[in-house]
């Protein structure tokens, strides 16, 4: 089997209008290592210097690490160097050989590595009502349907139906919004996806990390080109968790880095941070994914 | 008198006359027995409200409102908004025989849900062999995947101050109705009507021996201290702290709470985490807290690990301190998800497979409609049904099916069927009633006990003797939070005198949980409470010199009269910065009432009374019983009394002299009774910041105005009457106002605690109880540049220049720059002090 190995840097950068006296700050930027996945080196830098750093393992899985910044600052900025391996054959689509209306996972069964279904079933405070994809996904209802060909079409329509906008949505647009725009970025369209099938009984999960982009034909590829990447995976007892990504309407495979994984976004959103002081603050994100 | 099962004399024997009390024939009554007779544990209460008669009540009712009332009890700063309690002064009565029922299946469900708790944060064994359905946990918003390795234990705190509310059926079995864990509402409550009842019907309380309580608020206060983590270096105790949503809502309970136990009160923003430790900001900088009481949800507690997109206020890193276990919290943040009624149809299997026991106090009949053959049940019976949401993320309300109509229940109904596993059908259970008092006598109510309970380190349960009884109104049998008015202090009676433990004793200095400190909020708060307080005083003269303007005059003359009530009118909304209302109305009428009447008007006496009001109470800690009725009481009266219109104007007259006195009471208590630490430095500071402040103002304006002839000595009087220095002045001088010696007088007298000179004096002097900021130079180092400007001036003024065009031009640049002055200081104390901006800038 084929390998490939990526060296990734993700960089954010804070600056502040006014001094900032003391930041808490949440990551989920170590890549997962399971699934044939392998990180071979990790790091994290923090300008200024922490006070406090602490890793530990969330109840999916996920590595998070927290710092506190104590000294006052007025830029802040975050890197994440990592080199990973992962398997780099095609994706298959494996057969479910069930129907979609005859599946019957019940809340209390649990995935291969032990983590309940019913976390990937139940509403979240992102889509508290799966109602609002009802309209959406009834056309692609057809009784007696092989699930993951239900699943499928569900990611074709949301790459066909939904345009997608880079800053049309932010991460507090509630799903309504995004349902009645029909536009929206990669998160959007995956807790679309994942609102979808919840609705219908299937266990889905969002699942945040990097998509390798090829410049094109004859092009040398830019720097911090890339961006952090969502998809999303869905569970049926015969096949596991299968990869779909419905903002470019493929099977993720090899170009693929998996992040972390969770309920929703909110679960392992890359980088999070509370602070107190006063003023506004800019953000930038650049994301360098680079094949070795 | 060691026994109540034989009745003392004096008791009555003879069958009790029906129209002082009769109960329903429907309903169990927990104080006249089926067949008319009246329930031991009740016989002496009824004995002495046969002998009073029905006319007693009213004066029950009146002594017991008064009392609570003069407490702070009955007024909230939110006055008029949400539930407030108000006290019936009739108690629930139990026996000691029903009592200790009652206590068992207490204290059983307590080490059950104790049990539960553990096992959700830790191997989970219940959802592993389905005793327990997996999506009410999982989907429950209090579940916290963040804690998911963070199980109760030696570090963690599982349950801490927990509350049941228990209610009995027609049969007479008691049931659990609902159960809280993570922020229990009426301990407070419970306390405070112990203390009122118990000084309403002081002689029955004693006859009936009943159990004391004060025992039961120790034995918590012990346990926090013991669950409190090993002590840092250079740490003699352990500092607890009881964290409040915010000071302004339903749960001031919190307040006589806090007082009662002389613990520190704070809101999350008093909190901030660093170096993975929790620390207090106080006035003398941040101190650290080793546990945390906490009163509000454990979901809103860290925003930095909560998934949840509104930033709600918390102590961002707090979680990660709890993993540290540098710090304790009561309860475990995880454990509202406990209170989900999905978990009732599964109590009694998992008391048995956890505890291995039958479950002693069921809870109220409830089917969750996950399970199809419960929901067809809940469907059939909808309306004899309460409906209730699991506790998932959603909007939706409990609503009681015989209530709706129905296309309302066809509605619920498919709400349900969508999302089944969402909903409960609970049993409306026809709950017994309590003799519940009214202006003409007895009446009975549905009511509803809530019992405090905890576990100790040894996991012992501890029952409080006592607790919260709710009653209903008439003909529902509702009883909740929101909907009801009336509580009732709960009496368990005791065969044997137990030794009296004073309610009101606050902890002896050697067990002092916590020393005492001054959180920056409640010291932001005293400061306001000076500032509000001395504003609404100069304003309230303002107006009295207006009013009096009005209904008396002053002997000058209508022209000139009208002249000078709009250049004071002016002067007033000029000082107080508030000249865009002037400019909305210009009718004299219409701005009298904006001072009169206005409930917004930042120069209106109310407005600037309820901002007094509410700093005073977000820091009511710091007041004496005595102090909290002078500000009840200039608060109440006044927000009671204004008239829609303002006329007759003179009715205001005696108010205003009212609210002055009330005003002056406070500050002559505080004067006589509060300690001088930094406290009271900021109460103080605030005081004459705000009274130096205005007075810069008021004469800035005036020698502005440039007014000669009798309207100038008009204007100089009214400024040596709204600073309360006319009759000094007249004493002094023996001569009508002249701006020259006004000044001289408000500027620079010796000695005279209206003068600028004086004022400042005290400024610095009270000032340097607070000790320097961490990183700036002491806030009197500002004060003694604004007294070095006035000595250069006063010699201007002694020098004997008539005081004409450059000498009132120096005195303007003068008072203006005192004034731009005083802001700065203001702004520097906020930040040094109550912000701890700039801590490591």
């Amino acid at each position: 089997m084929s390998i490939a190995r990526y060296r990734i840097q993700h960089r954010t950068a804070y600056h502040y209008s006014g001094r900032i006296d003391l930041c808490h700050s949440l990551a989920h930027l170590r890549p997962r290592e399971d699934e044939g996945q392998e990180t071979l080196a990790h790091r994290i830098e923090v300008t200024p210097e922490p006070k406090v750093r602490a890793q530990r393992t969330d109840c999916f899985g996920n590595t998070t690490n927290y710092f506190s910044i104590e000294q006052s600052h007025d830029f802040l900025e975050v890197v994440a160097t990592t080199t990973v391996e992962r398997p780099d054959a095609p994706a298959v689509l494996p057969p479910s050989r069930t129907a979609w209306d005859r599946l019957g996972i019940g809340c209390q069964g649990k995935d291969a590595t032990g983590v309940r279904l019913a976390n990937y079933l139940l509403p979240t405070p992102a889509f508290p009502a799966f109602s609002a994809v009802a309209d959406f996904l009834r056309p692609s209802l057809a009784p007696g349907r092989e699930t993951m060909e239900l699943i499928d079409e569900v990611m074709g329509r949301i790459h066909g139906e939904f345009r997608y906008v880079p800053g049309a949505t932010d991460t507090g647009t509630p799903l309504e919004t995004v349902m009645e725009r029909r536009e929206g970025v990669c998160q959007d369209f995956a807790h679309v996806m994942i609102a979808s099938l919840r609705s219908v009984g299937i266990p889905a999960r969002y699942v945040s990390g990097y998509l390798e982009t090829l410049p094109p034909p004859g092009q040398k590829k830019l720097q911090g080109a890339d961006a952090s990447h969502a998809w999303v995976e869905a569970w049926t007892p015969a096949t596991g968790w299968v990869g779909f990504d419905p903002t470019n309407n493929l099977h993720p495979a090899g170009r693929h880095v998996k992040l972390a994984h969770g309920r929703d976004y909110f679960d392992v959103q890359p980088l999070k941070g509370i602070f107190l002081g006063t003023g506004t603050q800019a953000l930038l994100v650049q994301v360098d994914v680079e094949r070795m | 008198m060691n026994g109540i099962s034989t009745a003392p004399p004096g008791i009555l024997d003879a069958p009790f006359p029906p129209e002082l009390y009769a109960p329903g024939s429907s309903l169990r009554d927990e104080a006249i027995l089926p067949d008319g007779g009246i329930a031991p544990a009740w016989s002496e209460f009824f004995e002495s409200y046969h002998r009073h008669g029905a006319g007693v009540m009213k004066e029950w009712r009146e002594v017991a409102l008064r009392i609570s009332r003069d407490r702070g009890l009955a007024y909230r700063p939110d006055r008029g908004e949400g539930p407030h309690w108000s006290i019936d002064p009739v108690p629930w009565i139990f026996s000691p025989e029903e009592w200790a029922a009652l206590e068992n299946g207490v204290a059983q469900l307590l080490r059950l849900y104790s049990a539960i708790l553990a096992d959700l944060y830790g191997p989970q064994t219940l959802l592993d062999r389905g005793v327990v359905p997996a999506s009410l946990v999982l989907g429950h918003r209090g579940y916290l995947r963040a804690l998911h390795d963070c199980p109760p234990g030696d570090r963690m705190i599982g349950l801490g101050l927990t509350a049941f509310d228990l209610a009995r059926g027609p049969g007479g079995r008691a049931h659990m109705l609902n159960a809280r864990f993570d922020c229990p509402y009426g301990f407070g409550v419970a306390l405070e009507n112990r203390t009122v009842v118990n000084r309403v019907l002081p002689n029955l309380f004693r006859r009936c021996q009943v159990r004391r309580i004060g025992y039961f608020f120790n034995d918590w206060f012990d346990y926090l201290a013991e669950r409190a983590p090993a002590l840092r270096d250079g740490e003699r105790q352990p500092r607890i702290v009881i964290l409040d949503s915010d000071p302004g809502n339903e749960r001031s309970e919190i307040g006589f709470l806090a007082n009662y136990c002389g613990i520190t009160r704070v809101v999350p923003s008093d909190l901030t985490v660093r170096g993975a430790k929790v620390s207090l900001k106080t006035l003398s900088g941040l101190k650290p807290v080793h546990v945390i009481w906490k009163t509000t949800h454990g979901r809103d507690l860290d925003p930095l690990e909560a998934n949840w997109r509104r930033a709600a206020e918390g102590v961002p890193g707090i979680f990660e301190a709890l993993r540290e276990g540098s710090v304790a919290v009561a309860s475990h943040p995880g454990a509202e998800v406990l209170q989900s009624p999905g978990l009732f149809p599964f109590l009694a299997p998992i008391c048995r497979e956890l505890l291995g026991e039958e479950l002693l106090l069921p809870p109220v009949a409830t089917w969750w409609c996950g399970d199809p053959a419960a929901k067809r049940h809940v469907l059939d019976k909808l309306p004899h049904m309460v409906v209730k949401s699991v506790g998932h993320h959603s909007d939706f309300h409990t609503c009681y099916g015989q209530r709706l109509s129905s296309k309302e229940r066809a509605e619920l109904a498919a709400r349900i069927e969508a999302q089944p596993g969402r909903f409960v059908g609970q049993e409306e259970l026809q709950i017994s009633t309590v003799p519940t008092s009214q202006e003409g006598g007895l009446v009975p109510r549905g009511a509803v006990l809530r019992s405090f309970s905890f576990l100790d380190s040894k996991g012992g349960p501890h029952v409080m003797p006592g607790g919260l009884g709710r009653v209903g109104t008439a003909g529902g049998f509702i009883v909740s939070t929101r909907e009801s008015g009336e509580s009732k202090d709960i009496w368990v009676r005791s065969h044997a005198l137990e030794a009296p433990i004073s309610i009101e004793r606050r902890l002896e200095p050697s067990q002092a949980i916590s020393p005492e400190v001054v959180p920056s909020r409640r010291g932001e708060n005293l400061y306001w409470a000076g500032r509000y307080g001395e504003r609404t005083d100069s304003i309230a003269r303002f107006a009295s010199r207006l009013v009096v303007g009005r209904t008396s005059g002053f002997s000058y003359g209508r022209a000139i009269e009208a002249r000078h009530e709009e250049a004071l009118v002016e002067a007033l909304f000029h000082v107080l910065e508030a000249e865009e209302w002037l400019a909305e109305s210009s009718l004299p009428d219409e701005r009298l009432a904006l001072v009169l009447a206005h409930s917004e008007c930042p120069v209106g006496v109310g407005p600037n009374l309820d901002h007094f009001h509410r700093a005073c109470m977000a820091a009511r800690e710091e007041w004496s019983l005595t102090s909290i009725l002078a500000i009840e009481s200039a608060h109440g009266r006044w927000s009671a009394g204004t008239p829609e219109v303002f006329d007759p104007l003179y009715r205001y007259e005696p108010e205003l002299q009212n609210l002055a006195l009330h005003l002056a009471a406070f500050h002559g208590l505080n004067l006589d009774s509060m300690t001088r630490d930094e406290a009271w430095a900021l109460l103080d500071a605030g005081c004459r910041i705000e009274r130096m402040s205005l007075l810069a103002g008021l004469l800035a304006h005036l020698l502005a105005v440039e007014e000669a002839g009798p309207m100038g000595t008009l204007l100089n009087e009214s400024v040596l009457f709204v600073s309360d220095s006319l009759g000094t002045y007249q004493s002094k001088f023996h001569s009508i106002p002249t701006t020259g010696l006004t000044l001289k007088l408000l500027l620079g007298e010796e000695d005279y605690p209206r003068s600028l000179r004086y004022l400042l004096d005290r400024l610095a002097n009270v000032l340097q109880k607070l000790g320097a900021p961490a990183f700036n130079p002491h806030p009197t180092d500002r004060v003694a540049s604004i007294q070095a400007d006035l000595g250069a001036f006063l010699v201007l003024l002694d020098s004997g220049l008539a005081f004409d065009g450059s000498l009132r031009q120096a005195a303007l640049v003068f008072l203006e720059s005192v004034r731009q002055r005083l802001n700065e200081l203001h702004d520097y104390l906020t930040t040094s002090y109550f912000s701890h901006a700039g801590y490591h800038g």
